[in-house]
């Protein structure tokens, strides 16, 4: 059945991801929705959970946040968009990825018409993402089972079509960059850095009034326009037309230039000239003092300047923005944080106080680890994929010792990390100098360090999980682990959760170190575990078959 | 004479009955070691197993007396290897590429290094990724050649390559048997092979399923004769000679074409005696004996059965 078509074959290779995406979503949905009563079930819990919506705006617009459904969409409003990754991921890989690895050549040699052929891949793209809004809805209305909600299943499933939507637009962005670009990684980087600006630009009418304008701009906007678990609030129709009308033009654009540019070539946009190749002549010299091949280490070093350079922009930025956010909001959110019980076990987590802009930026701070250690799981991706694809296979027909070539790439990482987490010092001290919110210099110093050791465990995990899983599973657990670990510090202390439970996120390790520098004890055992997982990848490495 | 490659009972088992399977070769000190099987047979299997990229299921395999899993370090020093699917970083050039190797195995001659890029005419100022196969094959090769190895490991180096490249790397490589270095190299150009080598082996689902000298292996009695009379000749003339394998019966009647496996004296006697027109002999190639091998199981080695 799976091979009648390419829509049902792309289908066919859509099923696992779109399963897993669709439970982990759906089965969080249905947790919060289930628990939330429970946290809100005082009227001093519910005012003060309101008091806290207008201080945290700019991270979700909060509407009715003392009911389930208006609590779930505000604190899940931002980060449901890590379901955008996964349609970025596979609309790269659909059309680029597969004129990378040839197979598209052989696909075409069948009496099948280029444009059909893209249709096909998009149509499935949709189905999958509709199958994913379905789980979604079904599952958060079984979260509700149990509890009091003034909303039913068709608001659910509004609400998992609605993620659909946004998730489907980056797809379709992911889709149309990836014909103008060589690569498929750089056509995801690029969408993802589109995705990140998006969000920013829907942060800002939230923080700077008569700024809406410039939030029209992003499709988050309009994503962010629907909540149909607040049936007061309800359904935006016209803004899920838009969503959808994004995509389609998107996906119309991306196949048009598909069906008329070369199979493997990109896009030749107007006024960028290209050297005719019949002028060229063919060079046999060898290059000189290039630096970044003289070793393993030096080559991987090379290999994740560019990303880094990126990363740094987003996490440094990302964090000096979070200063002038504390300056902006100080007043106001000292006193929320002070008097809100939800914040204040948030907060307890590293064991400190809300007194403080130090102790205010380390609530928000939370997000630069998480950032760093998202890069950690690109670059252990990038190693797992570089291992199935057989790229070490000739590295390793040199003297080279197995341990070496991993310890290289990983050392590469963790100097790039450690690049990262000095500029973000930088950054976030500059930031503090500039607003005048006076931050203890030693203790920002622990916060920005202390994220390394969180990024290279994360990395180490995928690297061991690489000796053993396919690429896209070991990035897929990976991932899974990391909203994991945030969704138990963000939401476990709300829930009451045990602390053995909140042990088990590595966040919970980073504490508040803005506010209570290093904890050495902590550090101690995110270094050690991650020690233990990289000897692990190690020996692995050093046994294992390497694939053909 | 030195053993440069040996391996005991080598076996790689991937279950469902794919693999290699009680692998015993040896391959002499400034040999050209042809290995040769169809698709599937285990030739790349074989090959990944001496290059340390995975380890035996049972047996062992040993390059210059060291263990080819647990010394793969110190027995990579003296190997130049070709894969057969090379994956390159598309992003580096050829010439990047050439760098990075050349540091990764050091005390690379430059010189030499230029020379090989020459003799293959390789642009190195482009990208890996907009090579064609012949020049993406060219950059494992020149890599493989760069510092003098003492044993070369190519898995069908010569896939994608045009005919002036082959005859340059047929060339690169008789210079390296001439110099007594070693080479085991496995394709499916037998012509190349022919060229070559000195020794070939024949590998069939897993199993090594003939060894021998290309000359020897030519030797194999099973050759064909035609022979063409001026009137229609019996075919039960030659049935019952010996060294007739086969008779087969043209369609014009005076024509018969005679599969042989041993001596002809006694063809050349009874055909004598009617009036022979024409007479061609012809003798196999290395490609026949190969396609015989691979002939419906039971067949071949019927026919090959205590020959050579």
């Amino acid at each position: 059945m799976w091979f009648r078509s390419v829509y049902l074959k792309t289908l066919r290779d859509f099923r696992v991801p779109i399963l897993g995406w669709g439970l982990g979503l759906g089965l969080l949905m249905a947790v919060v929705i289930a628990a939330l009563p429970t946290v809100l079930a005082t009227p001093a819990a519910r005012a003060a959970v309101v008091a806290l919506g207008p201080a945290f705006a700019w991270f979700a617009e909060p509407v009715k946040i003392d009911t389930p459904g208006g609590y779930a969409t505000w604190k899940y409003g931002l980060t449901v968009l890590v379901v955008a990754i996964w349609p970025i991921l596979a609309q790269t890989a659909t059309l680029r990825g597969e004129e990378e690895k040839g197979s598209l050549d052989t696909l075409l040699s069948v009496p099948l018409a280029r444009a059909r052929l893209a249709v096909e891949k998009v149509a499935a793209m949709w189905t999958a993402l509709l199958v994913f809004a379905v789980i979604v809805g079904l599952l958060a209305f079984a979260g509700t089972a149990k509890a009091s909600v003034d909303f039913g299943l068709g608001d659910t499933i509004l609400f998992g079509v609605n993620i659909a939507l946004i998730a489907a637009v980056f797809g379709a962005v992911a889709l149309f960059v990836s014909q103008f670009v060589q690569e498929r990684r750089t056509a995801a980087g690029i969408t993802a850095g589109v995705l990140l600006v998006c969000v920013v630009l829907d942060m800002v009418h939230r923080v700077e009034p008569g700024t809406d304008w410039i939030s029209r701009l992003s499709p988050v906007y309009y994503y962010n326009l629907s909540k149909p678990l607040i049936p007061s609030y309800g359904t935006n129709v016209g803004a899920m037309l838009v969503q959808l009308a994004i995509t389609v033009a998107l996906s119309a654009a991306a196949v048009w230039l598909f069906v008329r540019r070369d199979l493997g070539d990109t896009v030749h946009l107007p006024g960028v000239s290209r050297q005719p190749k019949a002028m060229r002549r063919p060079v046999a010299a060898l290059p000189v003092g290039d630096w970044t091949l003289r070793s393993v280490y030096a080559r991987s070093l090379g290999m994740i300047a560019i990303p880094t350079l990126w990363w740094t922009l987003a996490i440094a930025g990302f964090s000096a923005w979070m200063v002038d956010v504390v300056k902006q909001t100080a007043s106001q959110l000292r006193s929320i944080l002070e008097g809100s019980p939800v914040m204040k076990d948030f907060i307890r987590i590293g064991g400190s106080d809300a007194a403080s802009n130090s102790g205010i930026l380390s609530a928000l701070f939370i997000f630069a680890p998480i950032l760093l250690m998202s890069f950690a799981v690109t670059q252990s991706n990038r190693w797992s994929a570089d291992l199935e694809d057989g790229r070490l296979e000739l590295v390793l027909s040199t003297p080279q010792p197995r341990v070496n070539v991993m310890l290289g790439r990983f050392a590469a990482l963790a100097t790039a990390t450690v690049a990262i987490s000095l500029l973000t010092l930088a950054a976030t001290a500059l930031a503090s100098s500039l607003t005048g919110v006076a931050l203890d210099g030693g203790k920002l110093i622990a916060a920005t360090l202390s994220m390394i050791p969180l990024a290279l465990l994360v990395a180490a995990i995928g690297y061991a999980l690489s000796g053993w899983l396919r690429a896209a599973v070991d990035t897929g657990l990976v991932s899974f682990l990391l909203v994991i670990w945030f969704v138990i510090v963000f939401l476990g202390p709300g829930l009451k959760w045990p602390d053995a439970t909140l042990r088990l996120s590595a966040l919970y390790y980073y504490g508040t170190p803005l506010l209570n520098g290093v904890q050495i004890a902590n550090i101690l055992v995110i270094v050690f575990v991650g020690a233990a997982a990289l000897a692990l990848a190690a020996t692995r490495f050093v046994r294992k078959d390497l694939a053909a | 004479m030195t053993a440069v490659i040996k391996t005991e009972k080598l076996t790689k088992d991937y279950g469902s009955g794919r693999g290699l399977l009680d692998l015993e070769l040896e391959v002499q000190e400034g040999e050209v070691f042809g290995y040769l099987g169809p698709n599937g047979a285990g030739k790349t299997t074989t090959i990944r197993l001496l290059m340390g990229l995975i380890h035996p299921t049972a047996g062992a395999a040993s390059i210059f007396g060291l263990d080819c899993w647990r010394r793969a370090v110190e027995i990579k020093k003296v190997i130049g290897y070709v894969p057969g699917e090379p994956s390159l970083d598309p992003n580096l050039t050829g010439g990047q590429i050439l760098e990075y190797f050349a540091n990764l195995r050091g005390r690379v001659d430059r010189a030499y290094l230029k020379q090989l890029i020459q003799r293959l005419d390789l642009d190195t100022s482009r990208k890996f990724r907009h090579y064609s196969t012949g020049n993406k094959r060219k950059v494992v090769l020149i890599q493989a050649f760069m510092h003098k190895p003492r044993l070369l490991i190519l898995d069908e180096p010569t896939s994608g390559l045009d005919p002036l490249n082959q005859q340059e790397f047929d060339r690169m490589l008789i210079e390296a048997r001439d110099e007594g270095r070693t080479a085991f190299l496995s394709s499916h150009v037998l012509s190349e092979v022919e060229k070559t080598c000195t020794r070939v082996g024949i590998i069939r689902d897993g199993r090594l399923v003939r060894v021998g000298g290309v000359a020897e292996l030519k030797d194999i009695r099973r050759y064909e004769i035609t022979i063409s009379f001026a009137q229609p000749v019996p075919a039960e003339t030659f049935e019952k000679l010996e060294g007739v394998a086969e008779v087969e019966r043209l369609n014009d009647g005076r024509t018969v074409r005679l599969a042989m496996q041993g001596a002809a004296d006694a063809v050349i006697k009874a055909a004598a005696q009617f009036p022979v027109v024409s007479l061609t002999s012809y003798e196999p190639s290395l490609e026949d004996i190969f396609l015989r091998y691979y002939e419906p199981d039971g067949k071949a080695s019927k026919e090959t059965a205590g020959v050579v």
